[in-house]
This record gives structure tokens, C-alpha cells and sequence, in this order.
């Protein structure tokens, strides 16, 4: 056999990896420092001139602003959300299968798809929301023209979206808590609450962690909703990062500054993913 | 107690069919025609499947949809399969690196390669093919990584077996790791193929040639040609993301399991 193969073997997917992932992170540093617009023969080096372009930005603001309140509220909800549900869910019963099944659908179900029969759901005069209020004799809410609410409607939906998900990963880590435990605390005289709350709860800990992470991590990565349904809009309510990003790139075509902001998201992400890593190394502490 | 588990059952299903009604709703809307809609009533038709094929070329989107992500998922599966069995079986200098290398991928955000992969796409010409829309998304190693794992559980007495009777290397790979490694191989296809199949933002940079769109970008461009109350078509756009949830919604009754697993597995373990 020759020294070759192995070497051969992961020529391929290396070089695949290395043309379309790391080379393109090295010219995003080098993009960041040069002034460009798609068009131009040159593109001269401007130093930090980007990134103080990025930082005197109001719409750099008021995305990250945007983008936290988006991870803040929706995180929590979809936690809370998805371990009761899962903790409903995690006996293997035809009925809770059965309905396993239906909340996973739509997070593999595509986005464009969702995005488009959400705009529906929330359109003024004809959707589903307004109809029911209007059935209750309340009136209609512009979901999503007015500024106050339009970011809250993204998050109901990205909630509905992704809870399969987070239900799926919950039920695999609470069936992975030894009976014995719940046993041994039911036999101490434990109500069903407080078993949850000393047991479960804590036991737990390590998948909602991950959880966290994740979506937080998801929360800095939003787009397709954005671009379908409000374009940013209205008046820059919904205008996360990923789509300032996109917006910055290819419809300013202010490339340095579109590649300043894709290394800040970097930054941001590799941090977060890298607290997902020791997470994970820590995650199972409660098996023998 | 049978009783009572039949109303459980029950109960749970109408919890999922309520859950899922927006998109239950949309599907039903698809069948009909645009004035019962907008008059109220139900007018049996399938009329708009038919203005979303010949004026507005679904058709076209969903072969491109099939062909892009049908070509994801093969040569990810090959590139990924022979290395995760180079980084299970041989020793070789550099391994750790490269394999940390492979690994590292997962973390990296894709946005960050956006605007340089669309100048190296530019660059090559590219940009407005086939191939442009594919090889960016093959730089994934989450398959590789997974893959890796699970050959890493075959015993190594039957791959020495096979070395014995003279196999090479290749022949190892194709006659005793994938058929042993096929419902994992199988899970792999699945995710990589989902995951292209619902892919947005590449194609919207990568494409502007209406005859490359993909289902995405086609259901997104034919919503946003009518934005603005009351003048949007919603029986016509329904029937286009009918078109483009529907083969997914197929699959997922199929293999459901394998799914599910995949999915679980890539994040908990």
C-alpha cells in the first residue's frame, strides 16, 4: 500500500474546504482593509477605515440592537417552550409520536416556503391572524407595517419554526436521565413540580446549555425570513445582522465594508461556537 | 384504559394538525381558484399548479432544485466517505491537522465566505452555473466528521481480512466500509440533501439567470413581484410553495426515523 492513499483519499474534500472555506476567510481580512465596489479596476488599502465607517454607522446599531432583542426574547421562550413539551412528549407512545412528528416538520420544511405562508398569516386584510381577531370582535393589527410588532411576529414565527427541534434534542437528553433517579426522588415523597425542579431541571442543565448556544448562535444567522417578508422593514425594525451583511455586499456593493462586518460577525460567532465546544466536552456529567 | 389511550391519540393528532395549519391552510388554498378565494367559498381547481408550471416556469426551478441538491448530496458523499475512511484507518502524518481542519468547518459561519466565494465565482466564470451553485456547498465537514465516527465502530479484522485476500485500499472502502456504513451514509444524504434543498441565500447571490432559479428563489421572486395589499395572487403563490415544501414533506413520511436520527445525532453527540 502507498504512503500516498490516505493523502489521496482526503485530497479532495480538503481541497474543497480550502477553496470555499478558509481561503475566502483570509481574503474577508484582506477585503475589509481595501475600499471596493464590485466595479472599480483597484482597490486600494484604506487601514481601519471600514471598520470606523462601521462603527459610525447608525444601522450597524441598530442591527446589533435589533439582533439582541430578537436572541433575548426568543431564546428563553423557546427553552421554556420546548422542555415542557418535551418532558410531555418523552414517553414513546403512539400519541406523543405522533406529535413528535408534527412539530419536527417544519423545521426541516423550507424557510422560503414558511416565510411566504407566514406573510399570508399576517397580511392586514385577508390573513388567518386578523381573521381571528376579527371573529373575536377585536380589531385588525398592521403585523407587519408597524415597527413595534413586526420583529415580534419574525420571532413567533422562527419560534414555531425551530421548537421541533429543540423538543427533539430535549426529549434525547431527559430520556437519557437514569429512571432510577426520578424513582428514588418520587419514593422521598417528591410532588410531580418539585421532582421537575430538582431533578429534571438541573439533570438537564448540560442539553439546555447547548440549546442556549445554538440558538443564540441561529439568532446571529437569521436572513430568509428577513429577505422575504420585510426586506429590514418597516423603518429598519428587522434589519439583523446576516441581512445588514447581504444588504451592505450586494445592494450597496459596498464591499470593504460588507467584508468589515462579515469578520465582526465572525468574531462574534467563533466565540459563541467555541463556548458550544466546551459545552459539549462537559455535557454528559451525570453518567457514571 | 384502550379507550382512553385511542382519546389521547386523538386528542394529540388534532394538537398536530392545529399546530401545522398555516401550512395544512396554504396547501388547501393552492386548490383554489383565485375569485372563490377572494369572493369566499371553495371552487375546486388546479389551475394555479398549472399557471405556476407554464407562465411562471416551476417546472424549470424544481429540476434545478433536484439537480443542485441531487449533486450536493453525491459528491458530498463521495469526498466525505473516503476521507472519514482515510481518517478512520490510516495513520499518516499530518492527520490530526487536517482532520482538525475538517472539523473546524462546522464552526465557521457560512456568511463570512459570501461576498469572497462570489468573487472567486466571478473570477472563474462561474457565477450563473450549475457548477457555481455546487461545489461552494460541498466545503462542509460535518459529513466527513460523522462518517469518521462510525466507521471508526467496524471492526478492523474485517478490513484486514480483505487486505489478506489482496483487496486495495478503494475495494476495502466499497466492498466492506460502505455496505456496513449504509444507514449512516444513508442519514448523511438525507441531511446534505435537506439542507441544499432549502439552501436561499447562495443561490440568491450566486444566480441571476431566471432559467438557473431554484424552487427557493423562484417562490421567493414570484412572491415579491406582486408585494402590496390585495394585489398578491395568494392561491397562485401557495400553489408555488406547495411545489417546493412537497417533495420534502414526501420524504420526511418515508424516513422519517432516519431523520430524525441523523439530526439528533449531528447535535448531541
Amino acid at each position: 500500500m502507498s504512503k500516498l492513499t490516505p493523502y489521496l483519499l482526503v485530497a479532495p474534500l480538503i481541497a474543497f474546504i480550502a477553496i470555499f472555506t478558509y481561503v475566502p476567510i483570509v481574503s474577508s481580512v484582506d477585503l475589509s482593509f481595501r475600499s471596493w465596489n464590485f466595479m472599480s479596476p483597484e482597490m486600494p488599502f484604506v487601514g481601519f477605515s471600514n471598520y470606523a465607517r462601521l462603527f459610525a454607522w447608525d444601522d450597524f446599531w441598530d442591527s446589533l440592537k435589533v439582533t439582541t432583542i430578537f436572541a433575548v426574547i426568543s431564546v428563553p421562550i423557546r427553552l421554556v417552550l420546548a422542555l415542557a413539551i418535551a418532558s410531555y412528549l418523552k414517553r414513546e407512545t403512539l400519541s406523543s409520536r405522533v406529535l413528535r412528528g408534527a412539530m419536527f416538520l417544519p423545521t426541516i420544511t423550507s424557510t422560503v416556503s414558511i416565510a411566504v405562508v407566514f406573510s399570508w398569516v399576517f397580511s392586514t386584510d385577508y390573513g388567518l391572524a386578523n381573521g381571528l381577531l376579527t371573529a373575536m370582535g377585536l380589531g385588525k393589527v398592521p403585523w407587519l407595517q408597524d415597527p413595534s410588532v413586526t420583529l415580534l411576529v419574525l420571532i413567533f414565527i422562527n419560534t414555531w419554526k425551530q421548537l421541533g427541534y429543540d423538543v427533539i434534542i430535549y426529549i434525547a437528553g431527559l430520556q437519557a436521565v437514569p429512571q432510577e433517579l426520578y424513582d428514588a426522588a418520587a419514593m422521598d415523597g417528591g410532588r410531580r413540580f418539585q421532582v421537575f425542579r430538582r431533578v429534571t431541571v438541573p439533570l438537564i442543565m448540560p442539553t439546555t446549555y447547548f440549546l442556549l448556544v445554538i440558538s443564540v448562535i441561529e439568532a446571529f444567522q437569521i436572513f430568509t425570513i428577513i429577505n422575504v417578508m420585510t426586506r429590514g422593514g418597516p423603518a429598519g425594525a428587522t434589519d439583523m445582522l446576516v441581512h445588514l451583511l447581504y444588504r451592505t455586499g450586494f445592494v450597496l456593493f459596498d464591499i470593504g465594508t460588507g467584508s468589515a462586518l462579515a469578520i465582526i460577525l465572525f468574531v462574534l460567532l467563533i466565540g459563541l461556537a467555541l463556548v458550544k465546544a466546551r459545552v459539549l466536552g462537559a455535557k454528559v456529567h451525570y453518567e457514571a | 384504559m384502550k379507550l382512553r389511550q385511542n382519546a389521547t391519540t386523538a386528542l394529540a393528532l388534532v394538537a398536530g394538525l392545529l399546530f401545522l395549519s398555516p401550512v395544512l391552510y396554504s396547501i388547501w388554498m393552492s386548490f383554489q381558484t383565485a375569485q372563490s378565494y377572494y369572493r369566499g367559498g371553495f371552487e375546486f381547481s388546479l389551475g394555479n399548479y398549472g399557471t405556476a408550471v407554464t407562465k411562471f416556469n416551476f417546472a424549470r426551478y424544481l429540476v434545478n432544485s433536484i439537480i443542485v441538491s441531487g449533486m450536493v448530496t453525491l459528491v458530498g458523499l463521495a469526498v466525505s466517505t473516503t476521507a472519514a475512511f482515510a481518517f478512520a484507518r490510516f495513520d499518516f502524518k499530518g492527520r490530526d491537522l487536517l482532520f482538525g481542519i475538517t472539523v473546524a468547518t462546522l464552526m465557521i459561519p457560512s456568511h463570512i465566505t459570501l461576498i469572497p466565494n462570489y468573487l472567486t465565482l466571478a473570477r472563474v466564470g462561474l457565477l450563473d452555473t450549475y457548477a457555481g451553485l455546487i461545489l461552494p456547498a460541498i466545503s462542509n465537514g460535518f459529513a466527513a466528521f460523522f462518517l469518521r465516527q462510525y466507521i471508526r465502530g467496524i471492526p478492523r479484522a474485517l478490513d484486514e481480512a480483505a487486505y489478506m485476500d489482496g483487496a486495495r485500499p478503494l475495494q476495502v472502502l466499497w466492498r466492506v466500509i460502505v455496505p456496513i456504513s449504509r444507514p449512516a451514509i444513508f442519514s448523511m444524504g438525507l441531511y446534505i440533501f435537506l439542507g441544499e434543498w432549502n439552501n436561499y441565500i447562495w443561490p440568491l447571490v450566486a444566480v441571476g439567470k431566471e432559467d438557473l432559479y431554484t424552487l427557493q428563489l423562484g417562490l421567493a421572486r414570484l412572491y415579491s413581484v406582486n408585494p402590496g395589499e390585495g394585489l398578491i395572487d395568494w392561491p397562485l403563490v401557495m400553489a408555488a410553495s406547495t411545489i417546493t415544501i412537497l417533495p420534502v414533506l414526501f420524504g420526511f413520511f418515508l424516513v422519517e426515523r432516519h431523520l430524525v436520527r441523523g439530526i439528533t445525532m449531528g447535535a448531541v453527540k
